[in-house]
């Protein structure tokens, strides 16, 4: 996850805060997992969000979805679905228009993991 | 003991705590569901709470479902901790108390036979940290090093001081202590063991004995409403119309509630009252296409995949396909393993109380984060808004840890009634018809042999149902579309690893996945398995004209543990003797879940052949380690009624995309009259390994039978249940 996140970030710092991902701490099967990520933005034409990613560590492709946003958007804000390979850490990792990169982080435990023991 | 006098079916939870939510969890008056640890007793960790008259409240996170996993896990938590052991209870943590503590109790799972497997490293250092941190504490009242203490059964002594305390009394100080290192705490050999490792008796048994155990349909909340539920029949189709009036006027119904897209629910001030109207309710379904598919159309797309070019490899070992063309003579067999249900004495249930604030949920389930996972979903609440509350289980065996349905529909119904409780209880016909099902399987296995009757070349070829295809896409995706789960006993490395080396193996499985839904019936894939490899290992001994054992012993010079209990087993059976009169004998081995198990029986025969008496079964376990060996008994034997009234009884079958059978009359159970005696060789081998109970021993009976049976009678019986060969256990 962490070289798809520099892919996106071109090496720039991402810091914490002004990211809001909410994802349920735990989930049955990981099979489809409701998400919202909200980012605090003015969106004006000077300070606006340019792109939400969502990136995962253990599912097979880390970045789930790239979301683009433009001033017109009126909010940062979407909700989707994703699925979950296993129990992981979920980042939402914001794009401002000043170049800089914020995120957020989600622990996930995937429950059924638990039944089938080594096989996942 | 608790000296708190309720009668079984009304208990009532103190309406203070009804109104607000509850804090700590449900107060119940039975030591080994739930004991309340208020009065502000501080705990000494989080596994451990010690109250000032030294009784210990051990915190366990599995569940309790009558295979004693509960106790065992005291039992290891005690054996470090040097406490009293009659003063010992356990209480739940709940799911919502897990997550506020970064899951410090871990998982709560209890599935797979890993309650005690796969915690007991933690748990016993949890025991032990609090040891050292009590005696720390009275180390420091003292002034004195707390290597001069001694501590038993919870009394510290200082010996040249000759002054000596109690746990009840140091735990207040042992609770503001920094805990040790769990890295650096050294366990107990498990070969010093004062309580771990002995046949104690089960906590909670005098409850279950006299019925004051609180089981979910028992539970009386302040306003509660009975429920009950059917979902479509037809597993995918949905509901697409039902006539409330015809009903909502009948005695004491409340409402009438669509759950879903898939079920209608009837609301009640009685269960049986709710029942009844929704008896009476007109309800229309979209069965949708599955209403075409029937055993019949099952059976023929499985026994397709017996022969079809393509199949997912599991375990192979040299060149079977090649050794079998040129084997000098051959043999085959086609085995076929049902549709059965878990049918737990207790019917799926689950009591939820929503309102925006707050959503709460008392259910028997074998996994509380499941259930709370399920309550997030269904009730749309943060979690800090959710709790679970987690009751005994009158029976679980797979059926209630990945499935969470009732708790979502309980959770659905409630959500329409904001502040009312809602008991949600299915009709044993619900839990006939609404099942995970042990899946369907065919195998056809064939053995070539060269001219001295060597065995030279094995395919097995599995064909239909995966669980964790329909259960958990992910893990068979990442696999490349195989299940690896099919292969539990005849794998090829790992926890369920086959017993033998052959010297051209081909395991593979063609995978059919009819609509019905699977899911883990104890023993998961080893029933299947275990009868397909263990009776066909038979057929190969006799075809190459060899007494069984001896010829299984030709494969097994690698696998050292499964040989000792095969070996166990026969010399107690007595294997190298004749049998007694009119008694034959048949016997199987398998590992499975970490643990060696072996069985051999003796059964007799009427001349009709059609009527079975099982007289004994011997069965050898090697778990590692047996944390109580008298509850090791009597899983096993448990393990063999299901397992038993599984081979002779049960069958689920599909007819216009349902399930026909729908209650006991149908899918019956044996009778005590009909148990065989079970006489149970525990022979833990140690070793980095811990292995399972709960599972395993389940699956070695069913082929010692049939394999008893045709030395019995000259027939091999390829399909079970036994009824459909018109033949009945006696």
């Amino acid at each position: 996850m962490q070289s798809t996140l520099r892919e996106l970030t071109g090496g720039a710092p991402v810091q914490r805060g002004r990211v809001k991902l909410q994802l349920p701490p735990l989930v049955e099967n990981g099979n489809s997992v409701a998400f919202t990520v909200a980012v605090d933005s003015p969106m004006t034409a000077d300070d606006h969000v340019r792109a939400i990613h969502v990136l995962t560590e253990q599912n097979p492709q880390p970045n789930v979805m790239s979301v683009r946003f433009g001033p017109r958007a009126g909010k940062a804000q979407f909700s989707s679905r994703t699925r979950l390979a296993d129990s992981q850490t979920v980042h939402a990792v914001a794009e401002l228009s000043d170049g800089s990169f914020w995120s957020d982080t989600v622990d996930v435990v995937v429950t059924l993991s638990a039944c089938i023991g080594d096989l996942v | 003991m608790d000296t708190i006098d309720f009668n079984r079916r009304s208990f009532l939870v103190s309406s203070a705590m009804a109104g607000g939510g509850l804090a700590i969890g449900l107060q119940l008056p039975f030591g080994a569901t739930s004991a309340q640890a208020a009065g502000g007793t501080p705990e000494v960790n989080a596994w451990v709470v010690i109250k000032p008259d030294d009784t210990v409240v051990v915190r366990v996170a599995r569940s309790e479902m009558g295979q004693g996993t509960i106790t065992g896990l005291a039992q290891l938590v005690a054996e470090e901790l040097e406490c009293d052991w009659s003063k010992v209870t356990t209480e739940y943590p709940t799911p919502g108390e897990n997550l506020r503590r970064k899951r410090v109790w871990q998982s709560f799972s209890t599935g797979g036979s890993r309650g005690i497997r796969t915690s007991h490293d933690y748990v016993r250092r949890g025991g032990a940290a609090a040891r050292i941190m009590l005696l720390q504490a009275a180390a420091q009242a003292w002034g004195v090093p707390a290597s001069e203490l001694a501590v038993d059964k919870g009394v510290i002594t200082h010996a040249t001081s000759g002054r000596r305390t109690t746990y009840g009394r140091m735990a207040a100080a042992a609770a503001k202590l920094a805990p040790p290192e769990a890295k650096s705490i050294q366990l107990k050999d498990p070969k010093a063991w004062k309580i771990a490792g002995k046949p104690l008796q089960r906590l909670g048994l005098v409850e279950k004995v006299t019925g004051r155990q609180i089981y979910g349909a028992d539970l009386k909340l302040p306003g509660m409403v009975n429920a009950t539920i059917r979902e479509c029949p037809v597993f995918g189709g949905k509901l697409k119309s039902y006539d409330a009036a015809k009903v909502s006027g009948m005695k004491g119904v409340k409402q009438v509630l669509r759950v879903g897209d898939t079920a209608v629910a009837v609301v009640a001030d009685t269960w049986w009252h709710a029942k009844k109207a929704l008896d009476s309710l007109p309800v229309e379904w979209d069965y949708g296409d599955n209403v075409r598919v029937s055993s019949a159309t099952i059976a023929a797309d499985l026994k397709a995949g017996l022969d079809a070019p393509k199949a997912f490899v599991g375990n192979q070992s040299g060149n079977a396909p090649e050794a079998l063309a040129a084997a000098a003579s051959k043999i085959e067999a086609v085995y076929s393993y049902p549709y059965q249900n878990h049918a737990p004495m207790e019917p799926m249930n689950a009591t939820a109380r929503y309102t925006p604030e707050k959503c709460e949920v008392w259910v028997p389930t074998q996994d509380g984060e499941s259930s709370f996972a399920a309550v997030l979903a269904a009730s749309g609440l943060p979690a800090d808004k959710c709790e679970v509350y987690k009751i005994d289980l009158g029976g679980g065996f797979g059926r209630r840890g990945a499935f969470q349905d009732y708790v979502r529909q309980a959770v659905l119904i409630a959500k329409q009634m904001p502040g009312t409780p809602v008991k949600l209880l299915w009709t044993r016909e619900e839990d006939m018809r609404q099942g995970r099902y042990h899946p369907v399987m065919q195998c056809k296995l064939t053995g070539g042999f060269d001219a001295d009757k060597r065995l030279t070349g094995l395919h097995m070829r599995l064909s239909g149902q995966s669980i964790l295809a329909s259960v958990r896409p992910a893990v068979v995706e990442k696999a490349g579309g195989k299940d690896p789960l099919s292969f539990q006993g005849v794998a090829d490395g790992g926890e369920h690893s086959i017993g033998y080396s052959f010297p051209n193996l081909l395991i593979d499985h063609a995978m059919r996945n009819p609509h019905v839904p699977p899911g883990f019936w104890r023993g998961v894939n080893i029933n299947q398995n275990a009868i397909f490899m263990e009776c066909f290992m038979d057929e190969l001994a006799h075809a190459a004209g060899q007494d069984p054992l001896a010829f299984r012993r030709q494969f097994m010079s690698r696998y050292p543990r499964n040989l000792a209990v095969l070996d166990a087993v026969a010399e107690r059976i007595g294997w190298d003797k004749p049998a007694p009169a009119g008694r034959h004998r048949g016997l199987a081995q398998m590992k499975a879940f970490d643990s060696f198990v072996a069985a051999a029986c003796e059964i007799s025969v009427d001349s009709t052949g059609k009527k079975v008496k099982v007289h004994r079964i011997v069965a050898a376990t090697d778990p590692g380690y047996a944390v109580n060996p008298a509850q090791i008994e009597r899983q096993i034997a448990g393990s063999f009624v299901y397992g038993l009234s599984a081979l002779f009884m049960q069958e689920c079958t599909v007819k216009d995309g349902r399930i026909e059978q729908d209650n006991f009359h149908t899918y019956n159970s044996m009778r005590i009259a009909q148990m065989p005696k079970v006489e149970c060789i525990v022979m833990p081998s140690g070793g980095p390994v811990w292995g399972g109970i709960g599972e395993p021993t389940i699956c070695v009976a069913a082929p010692a039978v049939l394999n008893a049976y045709f030395r019995a009678t000259g027939n091999r019986l390829r399909s079970v249940p036994l009824k459909n060969h018109g033949i009945e256990l006696v």
